[in-house]
């Protein structure tokens, strides 16, 4: 099926993808990169697993959103199931700091000593939310603000996680899920859809067994939560776990014939992926994206308060169908998945192919269109859900631009940055707004 | 060794003139090396190259003009047309232009000053000449918005070729037609497909008199009403799907 040379470590990763689609997660391929083919919501969930990144997965109820996560997760970082299982945070209304984060100790507080009993969530490096919009939004909040700094506070106490990755599932909206606020859904790098898998796939799954058995591992089960539960300190903790996850790891080996990743593995294979910088047009043409979807002729920038004038000269472009602005987590979203890909397909830089590919995933949850755009496509015959079908056309329709202007794109970039080394020349002029951030920049930087 | 912010160099490595480290945003590119001496906006060139095409099209209608139209009458005759057609060809084979820039042609008749007049007899030859001789096997041309409407379109259209016209068209549409499939999607005026040899025309709405005089072959297809028919040699006229020539009783020029 995958025809790249690839070292060790992506054929390793390969096969757990693999192994998640043949066995574990039936569904239709529904992303294509370079000749192959892929199913989004896998392929994305392994690459924050390894990237540690932050996902949204939504669906309708039962479609695998959270066992695909769980899968992806137990075969990235060695976990038993039955431990993934007992670390999830479930979105509920009353849900609590002391469940998600850490509670005290009750039996030390009663001989008048503060400390604080650490929940599995927050000591593990998996982190997965079950329909992280039933949470309040205080909840939704203080769970994203840990797992953007991977420090988790409680009394005065606080835990770090040097290795964490985040994967939270949402319901589509119905009576009893609250908003996922704008500032909140920006910290996801990507979003993803468990689809319906088609009528046959769904006939074999309810044919099947169930095949999560197959990755549960009672004894390790156990003495994970032991460590776990343990008054020792979290960094003594973390060599334990280790352990138990390799002898986990093993079994699997020698059961599955899979062989899931150890800590220095994902260490190693981090380090490969930050090495991979993107080509001069995929950094081109992610620049003429970013600016189409934060410029404003007018204003300066796009604000979320502010309308487009009428008669805009840049009408045409994106910035005039969006009402916010790309948040400066957008770029290292784009860069950390467009890596991740490249890395996993053998490539030895990030090209325009692997930008493209991810940008619909980091893009769909973060742009709010406007009224009228939205209520202009809503009917348009797609396969995908909204937010993602309006991404990838965006993405064409940048795409077709830059196709027409790449030459002239990297000449101004490239006389900017002689303009920058002291050379005396005239910004090139263009007709996209990427000309005019870059006249800005030099304008603003120029003594 | 301590360094301190205000000092620290940028990637470049350069400090500007407040000895403030500039970051240079587009260092990556640095290397880049361009090709081209000067640089142009690609919708400059798009404008650039269609303007000479442009032209290179309106030189060859104001010869035509010159050669053909001095005294500002001009007369439809076919000896006249014929003539006028082969002045448009010289020229017009020179050209290397597209369907687009004969449709740009149509409405630089009316909306420039460049082009010094419209006669509808010359300009309908030339742009028949146009499309004749156009790369493209179909070509379709918005006219709706012209005010005048244009004589002569389609003339000796060949085989092969399917011209399009949305809007009206003048008298004389689609004559001495050579096979070539010719629709207007609109109206059409008198002596439309006037010694026309085959093919087939397809006016959508109405036409005028003498419908298919001298008509040598081929077909006419009208949507709407035929006004009145030609002295037709040989081919079929359609009106409403209905065939009206041959008929039972032939009525040249009568009003149905």
């Amino acid at each position: 099926m995958f025809n790249v040379e690839k070292n060790g470590y992506q054929k390793q990763v390969m096969e757990i993808y693999e192994f998640i689609n043949d066995h574990l997660y039936f569904n239709r391929p529904d992303i294509e990169i370079k000749g192959e083919q892929f199913n989004s919501a896998i392929l994305l969930s392994l690459l924050t697993g390894l990237e540690k990144g932050k996902e949204l997965i939504i669906g309708e109820p039962g479609l695998g959103k959270t066992t695909s996560a769980e899968f992806v997760c137990s075969l990235i970082y060695q976990f038993p199931l039955g431990l993934i299982w007992g670390s999830e945070v479930s979105g509920h209304p009353e849900q609590t700091e002391e469940k998600i984060i850490g509670r005290p100790d009750l039996g030390k507080l009663n001989r008048g000593e503060e400390d604080v009993v650490w929940t599995n969530f927050s000591q593990i490096p998996v982190k997965i939310v079950d329909e992280i919009n039933r949470l309040p939004e205080t909840k939704q909040s203080m769970i994203l603000d840990g797992v953007d700094r991977g420090n988790w506070e409680y009394l005065n106490e606080m835990i770090i996680n040097d290795e964490y990755c985040l994967f939270a599932t949402a319901n589509y909206q119905d009576g009893g899920t609250n908003t996922i606020i704008a500032p909140l859904v920006d910290r996801f790098d990507v979003m993803a859809e468990s689809r319906y898998p088609g009528a046959h796939l769904a006939f074999l799954i309810g044919k099947a067994k169930r095949k999560d058995h197959i990755l549960r591992h009672p004894k390790s089960e156990r003495d994970l939560y032991r460590v776990l539960k343990s008054k020792i300190g979290y960094e003594k903790k973390i060599p334990k776990l280790e352990e138990i996850c390799n002898a986990f790891g093993e079994y699997v080996y020698e059961a599955l014939g899979i062989k899931p990743l150890r800590r220095q593995d994902r260490d190693q294979i981090r380090s490969e992926m930050e090495s991979l910088e993107m080509d001069l047009d995929a950094s081109a043409y992610t620049r003429m994206l970013l600016t189409e979807f934060s410029f404003c002729e007018r204003y300066g920038q796009k604000r979320v308060v502010e309308n487009c004038e009428e008669g805009c000269h840049y009408t045409g472009y994106l910035c005039h169908e969006i009402k916010n602005c790309a948040s400066n987590r957008l770029p290292t979203s784009i860069r950390q998945y467009a890596q991740g890909l490249a890395w996993l397909l053998g490539d030895s830089e990030i090209d325009m192919e692997h930008v493209q590919s991810i940008l619909p995933y980091t893009l769909a949850h973060r742009v709010q269109w406007k009224d009228e755009i939205l209520s202009q496509r809503e009917r348009a015959k797609r396969d995908d859900p909204f937010p993602i079908f309006l991404a990838k056309e965006a993405v064409r329709t940048i795409s077709q631009r830059f196709r027409e202007q790449s030459e002239h794109l990297k000449d101004a970039l490239a006389i900017g940055s002689r303009i920058f080394q002291g050379e005396r020349l005239e910004p090139l002029e263009g007709d996209h707004p990427v000309y005019v951030e870059i006249r800005k920049d030099i304008h603003a930087r120029r003594p | 060794m301590r360094t301190s912010l205000s000092q620290k160099k940028g990637p470049t490595g350069r400090l500007n003139a407040r000895g403030r480290g500039a970051t240079n945003p587009f260092e990556e590119f640095k290397s880049f090396t361009y090709a081209k001496a000067d640089f142009h906006i690609p919708l400059d060139q798009i404008v650039q190259s269609t303007e000479v095409v442009m032209d290179q099209i309106r030189h060859g209608y104001e010869k035509l003009l010159e050669e053909e139209a001095k005294e500002l009458v001009w007369m439809v005759q076919y000896n006249t047309i014929i003539k006028a057609y082969e002045v448009a060809e010289k020229y017009v084979r020179e050209i290397d232009y597209s369907a687009e820039d004969i449709e740009d042609f149509c409405f630089a008749l009316e909306n420039t000053q460049k082009i010094p007049y419209l006669i509808p007899g010359p300009a309908g030859v030339y742009i028949s000449a146009l499309c004749n001789y156009a790369k493209e096997e179909e070509i379709s041309l918005k006219l709706s918005e012209l005010k005048t409407e244009i004589n002569l379109i389609g003339f000796r259209l060949p085989k092969g070729k399917r011209l399009v016209i949305e809007g009206d068209a003048g008298d004389f549409t689609g004559i001495g037609l050579e096979g070539g499939e010719l629709v207007v999607e609109g109206n059409a005026k008198n002596w439309t497909g006037a010694g026309m040899r085959g093919g087939k025309i397809l006016i959508r709405k109405n036409i005028g008199l003498h419908t298919g005089e001298w008509m040598m072959g081929g077909e006419i297809y009208v949507g709407g009403r035929v006004r009145g028919l030609g002295n037709i040699v040989e081919g079929k006229v359609f009106e409403r799907d209905k065939l009206v020539y041959p008929g039972k009783i032939h009525h040249p020029n009568l009003y149905y």
